[in-house]
């Protein structure tokens, strides 16, 4: 059984501290510049847009929490989505658009998977060009045309409200826990930390890096999948160019919420915070009605001043 | 190894489908990206056109959306293989001048539709007149809300013509309506879901919205969305008459699209080259009349583009 | 210090890489299937259209030999080709401009280098921000709109030519030969192989790492700097989103040439030959007027199988 090294527990600590006291001060402070920032609508929309930015997020730390990376998030959404919403539509069942939803992103982590680990290809650069692959099925299948109009049941995905909260919160929910408890509890989770630790010493311990690899790089699909469906259920349409932007936020929240790039160090909890402030930031300079010019420069910055906090927070947990 | 190159060789062979020559003239159509619907409907028109002309279409579009080098660059490999003529769609219409100016040097006539460049010679140039497809479009909304109210204007991409002359026109018609107010005009990138999360956030500033002015139909889509979500009501137009846009015109969900006709450029674009290598006339320009798409004239754009006839020449300029 | 010909040799081992063999495939049947393609005019086009990336592919090989990654380039090609045009225009002239360009480049690779040299920030994380920075940058000077009214002197610079030779290719090949003096004939350049792989030793022979790896930076934006010229030259203008997601396709040529991201052994024909054969596929699908959606997915297939032979042949 593989534990985590205790020493990494103050640090951990001091990481989450930080950044939820980031996110209070983010609300404290629009909530100041902002009278409509604390209304219940706008808090909905908050928590609506961070549960997509969050569910593209979470498969993507695992992945990340092995030292390696998915650039395909972005292009795997747009594929899932675009076959996904033909489901729907020809076959008129949104139980069917699930499961092609999640099938076909599942299918596209494992390709990613298998290329990384059967075929040896870094991470950057088997993404990279799965994620042109991507581009160029989804383009040809979609034929510059749209695909609109789904059922309601299928758009209370997105849109709809349980018990007065917006239905994507709870998909969050459901899959902060689920993640969480798989990284933390079971034996599965202490391995893929183990892998991005020390991969060497992990296969030393008898884990079977290659099999949990592929898992991760499956579990990252998925999870792209299972975003598309919501993008779907929101925007209720498809259209070719559905994931081209969505890549790099999904990293950033990653990488803002705490988890490192060199593998072994970080949690789901910490990607929803990243994920959580980066969308308040976006939420701010909508409300306050600030050029949308500086969105790229003030994330940028948000970014550098997440990972310098962690540095020093480092050094207290050391 | 050599299962590798036999099997590269066989990949690379099955992608000539597009390359297959024919007798008549070549025409190359460069379009911006393979997503916009728009586009696409041009890339038909061209097609439909070629085929009742009996010439052969290629398409270059750049395999990064909107990618000014990548559109350079077909540019330039493109002039290598001397097609007779070019329809061109700038990516930029400003940076892609020298483009333009190497299409002239190597004498190969060419055709310029949707956004008029700043430079080059051409043949003609086939476009609507976005400014007053604006004006027409939001005259119409203005008019739906009883010339007072709220409103919010959604933008598309900064820098491109299109969005400039049409927003334009949008602030013109509202100045038309002293009742009327001008709550926020912000862009969206001519994204659905940037539109659906702008709209969102705005809808918090702004507690009563009774019009939503936006620039393209996938963000005029987006706002509906984001309307409905929030169980508010606003009239909303857009621009493009799409597909989409017109089973939201039934619907009733959506006022009225200006009607921005890719296709109809595409065709015209098309006969004009087709027109000047056979040395028949062609006009200097021609800017399609605006037509605002409503409940009332819904029907001749229910056809999807592919099952459309191309007008000729003569009946669009006698229009 | 002995020079680092040790570094060499795996690549001169009579193992043909895979960048060469799919670049030898590739110009072999495009020749084949396309009158135009092995033309002088057309053989100019690519190397031409080559450049701009060959000149961030260069200083990329040798960040990605120190174990880091710079994700800022495209973003800080394109604003500081906005600075050149916008000091040509305040100024009327182009050599400033042009060194107000190098000045951009070269400060924000100077940032680059600091953060993650000194506060230990991760290359990737870091050139992820300051591609925000200059991006954000990019569009609040212009507004989304393209800078115009360069003079053509500029112009000349991209479509000009000595001897025959396009002016563009023959700055590509100072470049490299630039590059490859400072990688494997400089201190630096043995610095720079060491710290792949063996920072420790680096340490311990009381190298400064801090300041190879500033060093490195700084050549990245430098060299991006450089780059904004050409590009300005080629478009005749600058534009917010001219240079936008190139440093993909630099680290992707990169890696496709045979720069390993985690051993740190670099290989800068390689980077070379990654870059043409990118820009040779391009060319031949253009020609062969492959569909659009075709091309898209030959450029993935392109870099998986490349990496995909690399890996054949490597040490298990």
């Amino acid at each position: 059984m593989l534990a985590r090294p205790r020493l990494a527990l103050s640090r951990d600590v001091a990481q989450a501290a930080y950044r939820l006291l980031a996110a209070a001060l983010l609300c404290a402070m629009l909530a100041m510049l902002s009278d409509v920032f604390l209304t219940t609508s706008n808090i909905f929309n908050v928590l609506r847009q961070t549960s997509l930015l969050f569910l593209m997020a979470s498969g993507l730390t695992l992945v990340i929490l092995t030292a390696g990376l998915d650039l395909s998030v972005g292009a795997n959404i747009g594929l899932s989505a675009c076959l996904a919403a033909t489901a729907i539509k020809g076959a008129d069942s949104p139980m069917l658009g699930v499961a092609t939803g999640i099938g076909c992103g599942a299918l596209i982590g494992l390709a990613n998977g298998i290329l990384v680990t059967a075929l040896r290809i870094p991470s950057f650069i088997a993404t990279y060009g799965v994620m042109w692959m991507l581009a160029g099925m989804t383009y040809y299948y979609m034929a510059g045309d749209t695909i609109h109009g789904f059922p309601p049941g299928f758009r209370q995905l997105g849109s709809g409200y349980l018990l007065g909260v917006p239905m994507p919160v709870y998909v969050m929910l459901v899959f902060l826990l689920i993640g969480t408890l798989f990284a933390q509890r079971t034996t599965w989770g202490q391995q893929i930390y183990a892998i991005g630790a020390n991969p060497v010493a992990a296969r030393l311990s008898g884990v079977p890096v290659e099999r949990r690899l592929i898992l991760v790089y499956t579990v990252s699909g998925a999870m792209a999948g299972l975003a598309s469906l919501i993008v779907l259920a929101r925007i209720n349409s498809a259209q070719g160019d559905i994931g081209e932007d969505l890549t790099l936020p999904a990293i950033a929240a990653v990488l803002v919420g705490g988890t490192s790039l060199f593998g072994g160090y970080g949690t789901v909890a910490g990607t929803l915070i990243g994920a959580l402030i980066l969308t308040l930031v976006l939420n701010g300079m909508n409300l306050l009605q600030i050029n949308s010019s500086w969105q790229p420069l003030v994330t940028g910055v948000i970014i550098l001043l997440a990972v310098w906090i962690d540095n020093r927070t480092r050094r207290i947990g050391e | 190894m050599k299962h590798l190159l036999i099997s590269a060789t066989a990949v690379l062979t099955m992608l000539f489908s597009g390359a297959a020559l024919a007798d008549g003239e070549t025409i190359a159509v460069f379009t911006k990206n393979q997503t916009n619907p728009y586009f696409q409907a041009v890339r038909v028109g061209s097609e439909t056109a070629a085929k009742s002309l009996g010439v052969k279409v290629i398409q270059y579009i750049p395999t990064k959306p909107d990618s000014i080098p990548e559109q350079l660059s077909q540019v330039e490999d493109v002039i290598v293989k001397k097609p007779d003529a070019i329809v061109f769609i700038p990516v930029d219409y400003k940076a892609m001048v020298p483009a333009v100016e190497k299409i002239n040097a190597a004498g190969i006539p060419v055709v310029n539709i949707t956004d008029r460049s700043a430079a080059g010679k051409f043949v003609a140039f086939v476009g609507a007149d976005d400014y007053s497809i604006g004006l027409a479009t939001a005259r119409a909304l203005l008019k739906a809300i009883g010339g007072k109210g709220n409103v919010i204007i959604l933008e598309g991409v900064k820098g491109s013509l299109t969005n400039t002359d049409r927003v334009r026109g949008f602030n013109d018609a509202l100045k038309e309506s002293p009742n009327v107010k001008l709550l926020a005009s912000q862009p969206a990138n001519y994204q659905r879901l940037q539109a659906l999360q702008v709209m969102e956030n705005l809808m918090q500033s702004f507690p009563s919205i009774d019009g939503v002015l936006a620039a393209n139909d996938p963000m005029a889509v987006g706002a509906i969305e984001a309307l409905e979500g929030a169980n508010r009501k606003a009239r909303v137009i857009g621009i493009n008459g799409s597909k989409e846009a017109v089973e939201l015109i039934k619907a009733g969900k959506l006022l009225a699209s200006g009607d921005f006709n890719g296709f109809i450029q595409g065709c015209v674009g098309t006969e004009i080259a087709v027109r000047s290598l056979r040395k028949q006339p062609t006009p200097n320009e021609v800017i399609l009349k605006p037509i605002v798409i409503d409940s009332t004239n819904l029907t001749p754009y229910e056809t999807p583009v592919e099952q459309r006839a191309c007008p000729t020449l003569e009946q669009i300029v006698s229009n | 210090m002995s020079m680092p010909s040790l570094a060499q040799l795996p690549m001169s081992v009579a193992r043909v890489p895979g960048v060469a063999i799919v670049l030898v495939v590739l110009s072999a049947i495009f020749a084949l299937t396309s009158p135009g393609f092995a033309s002088p005019a057309n053989i100019a086009n690519i190397l031409t259209q080559s450049t701009i990336l060959l000149l961030l592919a260069l200083p990329m090989t040798v960040i990605i030999m120190t174990e880091g990654l710079d994700l800022s380039m495209g973003a800080v090609l394109t604003f500081a080709s906005i600075v050149l045009a916008i000091t040509v225009l305040a100024s009327g002239s182009p050599v400033l401009g042009f060194f107000a360009a190098l000045a951009v480049g070269s400060c924000f690779g100077l940032a680059n280098g600091l953060l993650i040299a000194v506060l230990d920030i991760p290359p990737f994380i870091t050139t992820l921000g300051t591609l925000g920075v200059a991006q954000g940058l990019s569009l609040l000077a212009t507004d989304g709109q393209s800078v115009v009214g360069i003079p053509r002197s500029i112009e000349n610079i991209y479509s000009g030519a000595l001897a025959g030779i396009p002016l563009p290719v023959i700055i590509a090949a100072i470049a490299y030969c630039g590059t490859h003096a400072l990688l494997y004939h400089t201190r630096f350049g043995t610095y720079v192989f060491a710290l792949g792989g063996n920072r420790e030793a680096l340490k311990m022979a009381g190298i400064s790492v801090r300041g190879v790896l500033i060093r490195a930076y700084v050549l990245g934006g430098l060299m991006a700097g450089f780059a904004a010229l050409l590009m300005t030259a080629r478009l005749n203008s600058a534009h917010p989103t001219a240079g936008i997601g190139m440093e993909f396709d630099a680290i992707a040529a990169v890696a496709v040439g045979g720069t390993s991201f985690e051993r740190g052994n670099g290989w800068l024909l390689g980077t070379l030959l990654g870059v043409v054969a990118v820009g040779v596929l391009r060319n031949g699908l253009n020609l062969l007027a492959v569909r659009s959606s075709a091309q898209v997915a030959c450029i993935g297939a392109l870099v998986i199988i490349a990496l995909f032979i690399d890996g054949l042949r490597a040490e298990p």
